[in-house]
């Protein structure tokens, strides 16, 4: 592909940039009387470039996805009929639906508890003052920064049925038995641990990014605060509880929002590592549509079984997202 | 004499107990890694054995798995364009999340909120059916088969968290500076440019950073618009060219992976203290 | 092969540099430009490009063997080639958005996962091809129809199949005395005797290609079947399926061990490499593997026919391959003439895959094959043809198959009966009533 072709996302956004400051110099020269309407219309310019982005990029092909899933579309007949909540019927007849449903939601439950609290602890550590420190700090957030592709990949390597180093450790020190012996934990084939294993990748991977956050956001909590409410004679959780938490929350929210929605959508860990299975005991939603609406072509269901969430999601963040725009900090 | 020793000892005591505790959280995030690094220096029977110590060499160290992917694959443009990819990305991101933080956070739009709340949504909507028609809007744009696809894509899931993650930021900023910056005859533009920006600097940097490690996190975008062996990036490069059928490249696998994520690590830990304040907004502290 | 010169148009433009250019978009009156360029043939091509997308093969030097050989051929017909690589299990993804954006690739790889029938109005009709090959090496053998035609019209080439025998080890069946798995009943005893002894065998019981290829050559060898010949159908439920499943939870709890609930596409590889599997049924990779990384258990690792069920009855699921064309491609010509080519040149496919490739016509079946005719562990691969199925045996692979194999019912139902926690009767309910659930919303559709 050549540069003169290709180049169209970068050039449009520094276009926009380039017009949103003539169209500032132009007003300073007294287009708009009023400061309203001068700093509106300035506020708009700003936000135009991220909702013009997110709009044509995701909002038009969004409208096509919820058109797919109210149509029998498939992947190679674009002309589709109207089926209205059939997709979504069918999706509920099926029992393996309810099994991605539920493994779904153990997933995220599951590991936010646990990237809650491995992220805290590590954050409070982390809070204190120790020789090497930094050193420590740039040791645990290695997991965060390799491609989810590849250090699955890893991971799938140390689950191995035969040859797990984590298997060799337990079995070392003593915990199961050796390799052929009925104790030795198949990671990937028996159907609870399997869907643990899924969740052990994703908690190690984000909880890294969980403590920093909150290490963030312990720093950023002024000493003078936390000093005053120690004279004040309160216990350290309740400064924690009342203080600490209040501050940091937005960022807490964002945060954990922010990772919510990506473990819900995420593909790669449980696809890469099992595919769904044994017999659907890994399944989670994105990984069925996908074999679903993709690999076996009937993308009007596909789309239903990754849309179902949708209603209930989108309250629920509209609401969290309210909230946490009101709050003054 | 007593008093430092005992500061000292204490100090030690101390020091001892963090270490004790942080010993498994570091064994946890790193052990993984490990593996990877040995399992990319071992030559490849000595992976299939369990009788002997799995973590050390058995056979002598190789770096045939390294030298595999500069001479069979194109591991060097994949690098590349993945360094290139991030930095348009964060560039594209900056330009578009910048502006809406701060009118969103400072400029009272009406809407505003429910502005912000529609930019966050889009992250509801699921890929694997985004990139059916997105592959439509890169292809009549002329970008398949070419990175500047994902240049374009990637955005899509950076600029929403940074645009709130920035916003967060604005809001620290007291409003007073802006004013006098403006009673100066700045005007908007010039209060945002001459006062916001430069206290904002560890703000842009966290975003920065996050529009990099996002745009390593993808697979399914990168593995539909982009075929050509020297346009993939490396998190697409790596897995579809050393998975072949059932044969897995063990050692050139980790190796890649390596390659790619302790360079990333050490620029992280460089930017961490600059992030940490970033995150929070600590520019009031 | 003037005969593939079948599509005529007018060309729209004069120039002709220009009309060189897109003269392989099947724009070409075969008269006119022979006349413009009577140098070298097919003259229809010259100038243009053609784009092929190709999984990663299990050998890289195969891979590289192919781009070049594709360059070569581009070279001397004055076509610029590129071939992409990607893993056959992403090719689903990658062909549904380039369906999506109408443009892509001119020539698709179709790996396990056969999508003619999703595809096919969007396909080109390659039966042309496809005639002529069959009239040049002695007939097409009959698993390939089923897998690329529609409504008599064969929208895709098929080109090679992965072939998955029995791999045993002579060693260990001597020393107890045991008879090769000439059937499934003796591979059976053989894992029940050697298991004790640390060597029991696998056959993988989760979602992967494997699961969804092996169970299912049992139970066609059973005498099962998945569909009618006409594909419509499901028949799953049978007598049949019964004695499979029963044979099928005696063989993995006398023989197998839980790992195989785990197991990806790779693990029986290792399974046989690291000396522990008395026997695997598997595709070479798991003889090649084991040549790299453990000569001494290569030395006596040997290759078997695909088991008898039924007496006599030996059906073997390979992993399809096969290439189509892109109705939007504008360089179908050239696409044709690379296909054709391809096809009489297999047989160096199949020595550059090092005996991975297994061809679909009937006269590329003369003793010895080049590769497996002269290993002679590997010469019984050349009596596969007669036995080779596909999924939805015996009928064609019809999109409820497909959405059946992707969504891996069928090694799920046999991992419901091998686990154990419910009845053979309830776990067959519950696969045939997906079958039945999958055939029904495909009708509906």
């Amino acid at each position: 592909m050549t540069l003169s072709s290709s180049s169209g996302g970068p050039d449009a956004a520094g276009a926009r940039a380039a017009a949103i400051s003539v169209a500032s110099r132009a007003r300073a020269s007294g287009w708009f009387r009023s400061q309203t309407s001068r700093r509106l219309s300035f506020g708009y310019l700003l936000l135009a470039p991220a909702v013009l982005y997110v709009l044509l990029l995701v909002g038009a092909p969004f409208v096509f996805s919820l058109y797919l899933s109210l149509s029998d579309a498939n992947v190679g007949d674009p002309v589709a009929t109207f089926v209205g909540l059939g997709n979504f019927r069918a999706a509920l007849e099926s029992d393996v639906f309810y099994i991605a449903l539920q493994n779904s939601i153990v997933f995220t439950v599951v590991g936010a508890i646990f990237k809650g609290l491995l992220g805290t602890t590590l954050a409070f550590l982390l809070l204190q003052p120790f020789w090497g420190r930094k050193f420590v700090r740039g040791l645990v957030v290695i997991p965060f920064t390799l491609p989810i592709s590849i250090s699955v990949l890893s991971w799938k390597w140390m689950y191995d049925s035969q040859f797990s180093v984590i298997n060799w450790f337990l079995s070392r020190i003593g915990l199961i038995g050796s390799y052929g012996s009925p104790d030795w934990p198949v990671w990937l084939g028996q159907p609870h641990l399997a869907l643990a294993a899924c969740i052990i990748v994703n908690v190690w991977r984000t909880f890294p990014f969980s403590a920093i956050v909150l290490l963030a956001g312990f720093t950023s909590v002024p000493t003078e605060i936390l000093d005053a409410a120690r004279v004040d004679g309160t216990s350290f959780m309740q400064r924690f509880r009342f203080v600490v938490v209040p501050m940091i929350a937005p960022i807490l929210l964002i945060g954990f929002l922010f990772d919510t929605v990506f473990t819900l959508s995420d593909l790669s860990i449980v696809y890469l590592l099992t595919q769904g299975g044994p017999a659907n005991a890994t399944k989670i939603l994105p990984v069925l549509a996908y074999q679903v609406g993709i690999q076996a072509g009937a993308l009007g269901r596909g789309a239903a079984i990754s849309l179902f969430l949708f209603p209930l999601l989108m309250p629920l963040m509209i609401l969290l997202l309210r909230n946490l725009r009101r709050r003054e900090y | 004499m007593a008093g430092p020793r005992t500061h000292r000892q204490k100090e030690i005591r101390r020091h001892l107990w963090i270490y004790g505790l942080i010993t498994p959280y570091i064994i946890i995030a790193v052990f993984p890694i490990y593996w990877m690094a040995i399992t990319a220096f071992k030559q490849d029977p000595d992976l299939y054995r369990m009788d002997v110590f799995p973590l050390w060499f058995h056979l002598a160290p190789t770096w045939k798995h390294f030298s595999y992917l500069f001479t069979n694959t194109n591991y060097g443009a994949w690098i590349i364009n993945t360094m290139v990819i991030a930095a348009w990305v964060a560039v594209i991101t900056l330009l578009a999340a910048v502006p809406a933080g701060y009118a969103l956070a400072r400029l009272r739009i009406p809407g505003a909120e429910n502005l912000g709340i529609a930019i966050f949504m889009t992250y509801l909507v699921p890929a694997i059916i985004l990139f059916l028609p997105l592959a439509r809007v890169v292809s009549m744009l002329g970008l398949q088969d070419s990175w500047w696809a994902l240049v374009l894509v990637y955005p899509t899931i950076t600029i929403p968290f940074c645009t709130w993650l920035l916003m967060g930021f604005f809001k620290t900023v007291p409003v007073e500076m802006e004013e006098a910056a403006r009673v100066d005859g700045c005007g908007y533009l010039g209060a945002l440019v001459r006062v916001v920006l430069p206290v904002s600097v560890p703000g842009i940097l966290t975003a920065v950073i996050f529009a990099f490690t996002l745009s390593m996190q993808d697979f399914l975008y990168g593995l539909a618009f982009v075929a050509p062996g020297d346009q993939k990036p490396v998190t697409v490069g790596v897995p579809t060219e050393l998975i072949r059928g059932d044969v897995f490249f063990w050692g050139s696998l980790m190796a890649a992976a390596l390659m790619v994520g302790l360079p990333v690590a050490i620029l992280y830990n460089f930017f961490l203290d600059r992030f940490i304040q970033g995150i929070t907004g600590g520019a009031g502290k | 092969m003037s005969d593939l010169r079948s599509v005529q148009t007018d060309p729209s433009t004069l120039d002709r540099r220009k009309f060189l250019g897109v003269a392989g978009a099947g724009v070409a009156g075969g008269s006119l430009l022979t006349m413009l360029d009577a140098r070298k043939a097919p003259a229809q091509v010259r100038g243009t490009t053609l784009r092929i997308l190709q999984w990663s093969h299990f050998i890289p030097a195969y891979d590289a063997w192919y781009d070049k050989f594709a360059r070569e051929w581009g070279d001397k017909n004055g076509v610029k080639v590129r071939v992409d690589h990607i893993p056959h299990l992403d090719i689903p993804a990658r062909m549904a958005a380039e369906f999506a954006a109408g443009a892509g690739h001119d020539i698709i790889y179709n790996g396990s996962s056969i999508l003619t029938r999703l595809y096919y109005k969007n396909l080109v009709d390659l039966t042309d091809v496809a005639d002529q090959a069959g009239k040049k090496y002695g007939g097409w053998i009959p698993a390939a129809r089923s897998l690329v035609e529609v409504e008599g019209r064969w929208f895709g080439l098929p080109i090679f199949y992965i072939l998955a025998p029995m791999l045993y080890r002579k060693d260990l069946f001597d020393a107890s005395n045991l008879k090769y798995p000439d059937t499934w009943e003796l591979a059976r005893v053989a894992a029940r005797t050697l298991k004790p002894k640390g060597h029991p065998t696998g056959i993988a019981l989760s979602q992967c290609a494997d699961a969804n290829l092996f169970w299912r050559s049992m139970f066609f060898s059973f005498g099962g079947t998945e569909a009618d010949p006409s594909g419509d159908n499901p028949t799953l439920d049978s007598k049949e399926l019964r004695e499979f499943l029963r044979f099928a939870k005696a063989i993995f709890d006398e023989g197998m061990t839980p790992e195989v609930f785990s197991w990806d596409d790779a693990s029986d590889n290792r399974y046989l490499a690291s000396g522990i599997a008395c026997w695997v049924h598997d595709a070479i990779s798991a003889y090649r593997t084991t040549e790299d990384t453990n000569p001494p258990v290569f030395q006596s690792t040997f290759l078997g026919l695909e088991p008898q069920g039924l007496p006599g009855k030996r059906v073997s699921v390979a992993a399809p391959n096969v290439w189509m064309v892109w109705k939007f491609s504008k360089n179908q010509q050239a696409a044709k003439e690379w296909l054709a080519y391809l096809i009489d040149n297999d047989l160096e496919g199949m020595v550059q895959s090092r005996g991975y490739n297994m061809p679909y016509l009937n006269d590329r079946y003369k003793k010895p094959m080049p590769v497996i005719g002269t290993d002679p562990k590997l010469q019984i691969l050349q009596d596969f043809p007669k036995i080779v199925a596909f999924y939805g045996y015996p009928g064609p692979s019809t999109t409820p198959i497909q959405e059946i194999v992707n969504t891996f019912i069928f090694p799920d139902m046999v991992t419901r009966v091998c686990r154990g926690k419910e009845s053979i009767e309830e776990s067959i309910k519950w696969g045939v009533g997906e079958y039945r659930r999958v055939y029904a919303k495909h009708k509906r559709a």
